[in-house]
């Protein structure tokens, strides 16, 4: 069982771990050069999902299997997005209510760095 | 349909237990297992049938001085532990764990779970968890915890409710085990049906009951994940004081070192897990009931297709419900007009259902057998409850009847009672393909008429007292004027047919132990059923279940009453040529 | 079954052809295998769940919440690198991921002692994660004073989501690594001998699983 399709020329591995190497480095350089805001979000979710889709199309084969699992394993995960997509919305609400009725202080944003040029030693 | 692939099963030759402790004890055989996870099941569900009958009394009788001993705690422990009991592990173990490794196997043609050393595993560990969640009642610890079974925080680790301590402790722990328990149950039902069919077993050929348990376990292999994770998430607040659920809060006077959780986040996790719950109980039975129906009805499922595709349509939409259960909760405002729409769309998928059954049953060649009984009161049942689903799915009608026993009455119905009584119907339908005997019938009617008719005095008065405004976990209601006679009247019926029903249970179990012995024998296929379990060289099944050679299916499992056929069913295995 | 994996017909008359056949659903691949598939996709929504209470309660927090790159810096060359440690540790998983692809590559080519070997490494490199992560959390134990219920910078929860998730993620780590090793000696012991060494891409879609759940702690915890 499953002999054809398991056997690609190692150089694929090669070309996705360089490529897994690369993103990482990207993402992590978005935050040393402290890109914020929209751009940063969006690059950093680009390279996750990027990594996220190499890893599981190349490394766990699921490029080379048969679209009847593709689908049966990356379908029900949908749900998820319902979830979160919900509970940041009534996050931003309970936010604004904890503001509006507990008169929390809106926190400082970003919180000094504590380590930063060795402050805290 | 032909085909070229051999089961695999086929090539590997099953393991053959030799000592009485590796056949009967740690078995790896799927039947057994169905039988320790049913017995365990229904142990503990006397436990908290126990519980609700003190509850009942306490209500109905409060000035009862035998009584006394019953204080505020211990009614809210027995509120709580009768509610996880049942819908855990009583209800997803029974319908699941017995059901579903009975019935799988050998519904799909296969000679066992895929992997039956973690399926036997899987039985151990739920009985860990059950004597972990029992460990709550150990004397001088303060008691199980009376949270109640949704186990909202704050209050349930915060002092004054009972078992805040020790009793929330055990209670955590033995969910998470459980839900270990299931996870290797549940990759062995459905990696058995995907893969370890037999020949000419298509998906579309199976029987509603695989159908019902295999969306089921899909349902709970999503939906525990989120249980599991507000389990470890309210055991680090109670223990090492973390704050993911605990805002600021002072309790007893005194403020506690908790600062900025989000008390809601619980409720959303907890309810992303408790929608699918409420269908990972139904629709086993559903499936079972189907089948029950087609049988003894001697007729084909109406609309069997679409009996499927609302199941699978049902466990898709039981994950974007789930905050219908919060509606009063103080979440965010916009929330309820999403929540309602959806929760509103699926009574389509399950009034589909409903008619189906109905029209399974016009015209047909009912024959009122006891599993029958249970069949067609499970369907009654089940209107009932669902219709109350609908006024409770409405924010606006919702929020006034939050918290009264309109919603207990709702609940009890839908997802209590109805599968309980889809539950006997399975029990006294494969109970001849079990132990190779039948059940008595007349103690099964007597043990149907008492268990349904009690039913329907018991929980259609609650729906009054929630229109009339009791409020459901009170300790003691009619203490106050504004309460009419009639309901004081009403909640002591109600408790008088609770210890009927309660008592009466008792004839199913000399049933089955009497029957096991004494019971008039069966036969391979006392019902004149179709599906491949009644198809077994041997009954009961012996290990492997199918002697030498699997069988092959030629057909669905519903071919009664065939025009022109010699007896009215025609088993999966007859080739379709012979009839035509 | 030669063509099983590959068919000339469109996805989705396959996926209603293999949907609708006897026998087996996912054509052509092992009971394990498909075992492994489902656990991991209910344990996408363990991880999941984990990563969404973490985000609800970071949006609601009216605390200060300490900034991440800032925290885990470390000394290099006298230099405060950001996010150092985790860097190192990302590249680790990564590689420990690209070995064990090898190994499955090995495992059908059935090269037993290559299998063994590459399985190794990424038991051992999985091993230096678990290290490193002993490390990153005791300092911001000892150094910086952050503890699962309490966090000198801010918003106690923190330390809590922070230990939490990292340690969950690294209980399967170990877990991973104690997998490994026993697949790993088994293979060599010639156990698999007969089949097509499935275990061994059985073992390594955990593995990958492992890596992938890292990949959105990377994004979520330590860059948000």
């Amino acid at each position: 069982m499953a002999e054809v399709g398991q056997q690609h020329p190692i150089k694929v591995y090669f070309l996705v771990w360089l490529l897994l190497f690369v993103f990482s480095a990207a993402s992590y350089m978005v935050d040393i050069l402290e890109f914020q805001g929209h751009l940063r979000w969006l690059l950093i979710i680009i390279f996750m999902l990027l990594k996220a889709g190499f890893i599981v199309a190349v490394f766990m084969h699921m490029k080379w299997e048969r679209p009847t699992l593709i689908t049966a394993i990356l379908v029900p995960p949908l749900v998820l997005i319902v979830l979160m997509y919900l509970l940041a919305y009534e996050a931003d609400y309970a936010w604004a209510s904890r503001i509006v009725y507990f008169g929390d202080e809106v926190a400082p944003i970003p919180a000094p760095p504590p380590t930063h040029a060795g402050v805290a030693h | 349909m032909a085909t070229a692939e051999i089961p695999y099963q086929e090539t590997v030759p099953l393991h053959h237990p030799k000592t009485w402790i590796g056949k009967y004890v740690f078995s790896q055989d799927h039947k057994v297992i169905a039988v320790q996870y049913g017995i365990t099941a229904m142990a503990v569900g006397l436990v908290a049938l126990l519980l609700s009958d003190l509850m009942r009394i306490q209500i109905a009788f409060p000035d009862w001085s035998w009584m006394d001993w019953f204080v505020e705690d211990y009614y809210y422990q027995a509120i709580t532990m009768h509610g996880m009991i049942m819908v855990i592990y009583l209800l997803t173990a029974f319908l699941l764990g017995a059901f579903g490794n009975f019935t799988v196997p050998l519904m799909c043609g296969a000679r066992d779970m895929v992997f039956p050393f973690v399926n036997m595993l899987s039985y151990w560990v739920y009985l860990l968890s059950v004597i972990i969640l029992l460990l709550g009642y150990i004397p001088g610890l303060g008691g199980p915890t009376g949270a109640g079974w949704t186990l909202y925080p704050p209050q349930t680790i915060t002092e004054g409710t009972p078992g805040a301590d020790w009793g929330i402790t055990t209670m955590l722990a033995s969910l998470a085990v459980f839900i270990v328990a299931f996870t290797m149950g549940g990759l062995n039902y459905i990696t058995t049906i995907l893969q370890a069919r037999t020949r000419g077993m298509s998906l579309m050929r199976l029987p509603l009951t695989v159908w019902g348990i295999f969306v089921a376990t899909f349902l709970g292999l999503l939906a525990f994940p989120a249980l599991f994770v507000s389990a470890i998430m309210m055991i680090l607040d109670l223990k090492i004081g973390t704050s993911f659920f605990m805002p600021a809060i002072v309790s007893l006077g005194q403020t506690l070192a908790y600062d900025g959780g989000q008390p809601l986040l619980f409720q959303h996790l907890f309810w992303f897990f408790g929608h699918p719950e409420v269908y990972i109980v139904a629709l086993p039975a559903f499936g079972v009931v189907s089948d029950l129906i087609s049988v003894h009805a001697r007729k084909n499922i109406f609309g069997y297709r679409l009996m499927v595709w609302a199941l699978v349509f049902i466990g898709i939409l039981s994950f974007i419900v789930w905050a219908h259960h919060m509606f009063v909760a103080g979440m965010h405002p916009y929330f309820g007009f999403f929540f309602a729409t959806t929760t509103l769309i699926i009574a389509v998928p399950t009034a589909i259902k409903v008619y189906n059954w109905i029209l399974t049953l016009w015209k047909a060649n009912i024959k009122l057998t006891v599993p029958m009984l249970y069949a067609l009161s499970f369907v009654l049942t089940f209107i009932m409850g669902g219709i109350t689903g609908l006024f409770l799915g409405n924010v606006i009608i919702d929020i006034p009847l939050s918290d009264t026993y309109f919603v207990v009455a709702h609940f009890h119905m839908v997802m209590g009672v109805s599968p309980i009584l889809a539950i006997f119907g399975g029990i006294y339908h494969w109970y001849p393909k079990l132990t190779g005997r039948m059940l008595n019938d007349t103690l099964g009617k007597w043990h149907f008429w008492i268990t349904f008719l009690g039913t329907y005095v018991i929980y259609f008065p609650m729906h009054y007292l929630g229109f009339i405004g009791v409020p459901r976990r009170y300790y003691e209601n009619f203490d106050s004027s504004f309460y009419p006679a009639s309901a004081e009247f009403l909640n002591e019926i109600i408790t008088i047919t609770a210890l009927i029903v309660g008592v009466a249970q008792i004839l199913y179990i000399v049933n089955l132990v009497h029957s096991y012995f004494y019971g008039k024998s069966a036969g391979d296929n006392p019902w004149g059923a179709n599906s491949l379990e009644w198809c077994t060289p041997e009954t009961p099944p012996g290990h492997g279940n199918w002697g030498e050679k699997l069988p092959t299916v030629h057909r669905w499992a519903y071919d009664y009453s065939v025009p022109g056929s010699e007896k009215d069913f025609i088993p999966q295995t007859v080739p379709q040529e012979r009839t035509s | 079954m030669a063509e099983a994996a590959q068919t000339d017909q469109g996805p989705l008359t396959t996926i209603v052809d293999d949907w609708s056949s006897d026998v087996t659903t996912f054509k052509a691949v092992p009971w394990g295998k498909a075992m492994m598939w489902i656990f991991l996709l209910s344990d996408t929504f363990i991880f999941t769940s984990f990563l969404v209470s973490y985000m609800a309660v970071r949006m609601t927090q009216t605390d200060a919440w300490p900034e991440p790159s800032a925290v885990f810096s470390l000394e290099a060359f006298g230099v405060p690198v950001p996010l150092l440690l985790i860097a190192i540790m990302t590249f680790i998983l990564i590689t420990s991921s690209g070995t064990m692809a090898m190994a499955v590559n090995m495992g059908y080519r059935k090269r037993k002692v290559a299998v063994f070997w590459l399985m190794l490494a990424t038991a051992l490199l999985g091993l230096s994660f678990v290290g490193m992560q002993a490390f990153e959390w005791t300092k911001l134990i000892t150094g910086e004073g952050v503890k699962a219920w309490q966090n000198p910078m801010g918003a106690p929860q923190f330390g809590s989501f922070f230990f939490m998730i990292t340690g969950f993620h690294g209980l399967h780590v170990s877990a991973g690594v104690a997998y490994l090793g026993i697949i790993a000696w088994r293979v060599l012991r010639g156990k698999y001998d007969n089949t097509n060494f499935e275990i061994v891409e059985i073992t390594g879609l955990y593995w990958h699983f492992v890596d992938l759940v890292w990949v959105f702690i990377f994004a979520f915890f330590y860059l948000w």
